[in-house]
């Protein structure tokens, strides 16, 4: 998930539940004002009633109605009832403020009544008044829906423009990651202009990646020379002994022994040689020195492959298969390399299998993806073994000197560089199959 | 055939002098860039054989300022360099073949005389030896009339081993013509012993091979 989305996902949940809170407040709120409007309203007519009362006047109010009053407006709204008080529970009440469903000539209404007791003429009687609420109900449903209308468009203006601002904000940020860490950078082709940006943490972080990369760019630059250095001071003495070698072989007039003994010199110094050039090929695609500017047909690649080294296949009486099903177009490959990687992966099929044995080559699409598998029916790897396969120096058959133990660190190195992906399974004495998957 | 060798590296320079004058060729030898240039312009070479790495400068631009001056010589870098951009700029600025040291004598020569063959066109591009032609050009054997099918690396072989006859070639130095460029974990593979053996078969089912010779736990030799 981005940022960005998160942003905008928490805006909105956050919002939401202001509004969700509101949405349970407000009608306690409202309720609270408007009652506290009405109390007021009710305690300053009790008061008024009182004083009218206490003025003598109750006997003119009580006289008709068998010493209660009863009054009410015409909509029933608001009531003043004046009752004497019997019951002597009640004697001792103070003053209260309730809500009460009243029943007026059998309509039974919701009204907010103060009970307020009061002596007059050794009697205690109690002043009713009340004012109805039902209203309320409706002013509640009215503000809540108009807030909600009000909310939901604030909120989705405040949406937009967090959405905007956090595009903006983010920008540098994203500008960032698609230019200088999305493309796993290569020091050699690193694009070190800053990224603008005015949030101070963003500049930090562009220029600390910068930083970074110069750092290992130079340390890049002089993993590069070492190279060069060694490729030059190590292939300098190495050439001088071979060509000696050569011209002390062409020389003629020697003893055989010596000539067998000149000639394994020869070979000891192109072992040394080859690991040489097999070490420096590595450290030079590790140090990205190599350039990925051919394109090549899988199956055009297999068949050049096989031309050369085809013959051997006859040295071990190996027939080999071809289940050639898709082709792919290799892009943006250094050829060269790839046909180094191929070379030395049949090669092991034909150096490990057994006489008489099989190797079959499938090249096909699967799981979107395409993939070469090369299958020998060889002497396999052992379980043990087989992930330390790709370690340097690593030689399986220790027995049987026939390599320097470094074809296959090669093969690895070659195919991460094309972010190849090479899956090896093996059974003893059944065969090894290397899958590369593109 | 006069050949300049442009190389810092006295014993090398030395070495390879020995080879090409065994070979018949006149060989003046520059240990620097400034007596090379000197030399390039003083004299007419059939060759130069330019080492990259010179102590004053750099054996590109050596060959870059000859091609401008209109050298005629053919340049073969020697280098032993990071050699990918080399080989590029190398072969971009006119040189007409290139060699990553460490390299083998007898492959420089066959190299040489590829520029040669490829340039003024040998006198035949036919080689005899004993009842077999070997047509180079279009890559044929033929014994009595008889053409002989043989694979690419047969064919390559045996050229190599007719191209230096009457020398011993071992099987590193046959190794490295064949598979030179393909670099692979092998170094005691008896490949090259397989090659000969069909070769050989091919060869023998027309015409005796007795010139075809083994030298024990050394290599081949083509005698003729």
């Amino acid at each position: 998930m981005t940022i960005q989305v998160k942003f905008a996902l928490y805006n909105a949940v956050s919002k939401a539940l202001i509004i969700l809170a509101f949405m349970t407040l407000l009608p306690i709120l409202v309720e609270r004002i408007v009652y506290e409007h009405i109390d007021k309203r009710l305690v300053a007519r009790s008061e008024r009633i009182l004083l009218t009362v206490k003025r003598g006047s109750i006997a003119d109010i009580v006289r008709e109605q068998d010493c209660s009053f009863e009054s009410y407006n015409i909509l029933k709204e608001e009531f003043v009832a004046i009752y004497p008080i019997t019951d002597p529970l009640k004697m001792n009440n103070g003053t209260q403020i309730r809500n009460e469903t009243w029943s007026i000539e059998g309509e039974k209404l919701q009204h907010r009544i103060i009970s307020r007791p009061f002596l007059y003429d050794n009697q205690m009687y109690e002043l009713n008044i009340g004012e109805g609420i039902s209203t309320i109900d409706e002013l509640k449903s009215i503000i809540q829906r108009f807030l909600l209308v009000m909310m939901l468009g604030v909120i989705l203006i405040s949406l937009f423009i967090d959405l905007a601002f956090a595009r903006l904000l983010l920008k540098p940020l994203n500008s960032i990651i698609s230019t200088k860490l999305l493309p796993v950078p290569s020091p050699a082709y690193f694009n070190f202009t800053p990224i603008p940006s005015s949030t101070a943490e963003f500049n930090q972080l562009d220029n600390r990646i910068n930083e970074m990369m110069h750092k290992l760019k130079d340390s890049f630059q002089i993993e590069k020379e070492f190279i060069s250095n060694v490729s030059h001071e190590l292939q300098t003495p190495i050439s001088i002994i071979q060509n000696r070698l050569e011209n002390i072989i062409n020389e003629g007039n020697l003893s055989d022994e010596l000539l067998i003994k000149l000639s394994d010199s020869q070979r000891t110094l192109n072992r040394m040689s080859r690991i040489i050039k097999a070490l420096l090929l590595i450290s030079k695609i590790e140090n990205d020195q190599y350039l990925k500017q051919d394109a090549i047909g899988a199956i055009e690649l297999m068949d050049e492959v096989l031309e050369e080294i085809e013959e051997r296949l006859t040295e071990k009486n190996i027939t080999l298969h071809k289940y050639f099903y898709d082709d792919y177009n290799i892009t943006h490959c250094n050829r060269t390399l790839l046909f180094t990687m191929i070379t030395n992966l049949i090669n092991n099929a034909i150096k490990y299998n057994k006489d008489g044995g099989n190797i079959d080559i499938y090249t096909h699409v699967k799981d979107g993806r395409f993939q070469i598998e090369i299958k020998d029916s060889g002497i396999g790897i052992d379980k043990t073994d087989i992930n330390g396969i790709f370690d340097r120096f690593k030689r399986l058959n220790k027995n049987k000197a026939d390599g320097y133990g470094l074809g296959l660190p090669l093969v690895k190195t070659i195919a991460g560089f094309h972010k190849i992906e090479i899956i090896v399974e093996s059974t003893p004495n059944v065969g090894t199959e290397f899958t590369l998957r593109f | 055939m006069n050949v300049l060798i442009v190389e810092d590296e006295r014993s090398l320079s030395h070495e390879m002098e020995i080879y090409l004058s065994r070979q018949n060729l006149n060989c003046d030898v520059a240990f620097n860039g400034k007596s090379a240039s000197d030399k390039i312009h003083a004299n007419s070479y059939d060759f130069v054989l330019l080492d990259l790495g010179l102590p004053d400068m750099d054996g590109l631009d050596l060959l870059r300022e000859s091609k401008k001056a209109g050298i005629e010589s053919a340049f073969i870098v020697l280098t032993a360099r990071s050699e990918v951009e080399d080989k590029i700029t190398g072969l971009d600025l006119g040189a007409d073949d290139y060699i990553a040291k460490p390299f083998s004598l007898a492959e420089l020569h066959s190299r040489m005389q590829a520029i040669l063959r490829r340039k003024h066109g040998l006198k035949s591009n036919v080689m005899s030896i004993h009842d077999f032609d070997i047509d180079i050009q279009n890559r044929t054997v033929h014994c009595h009339g008889n053409s002989i099918n043989l694979t690419k690396k047969e064919f390559d072989l045996l050229h190599y081993l007719a191209l230096h006859k009457n020398r011993v070639l071992t099987r590193i130095q046959l190794t490295e013509h064949i598979w030179g460029d393909v670099l692979e974990d092998d170094y005691e593979s008896n490949y090259i012993d397989v090659h000969v053996k069909n070769l050989r078969k091919k060869l023998s089912a027309q015409s005796s091979v007795d010139w075809f010779e083994t030298v024990r736990g050394v290599g081949y030799r083509v005698n003729a």
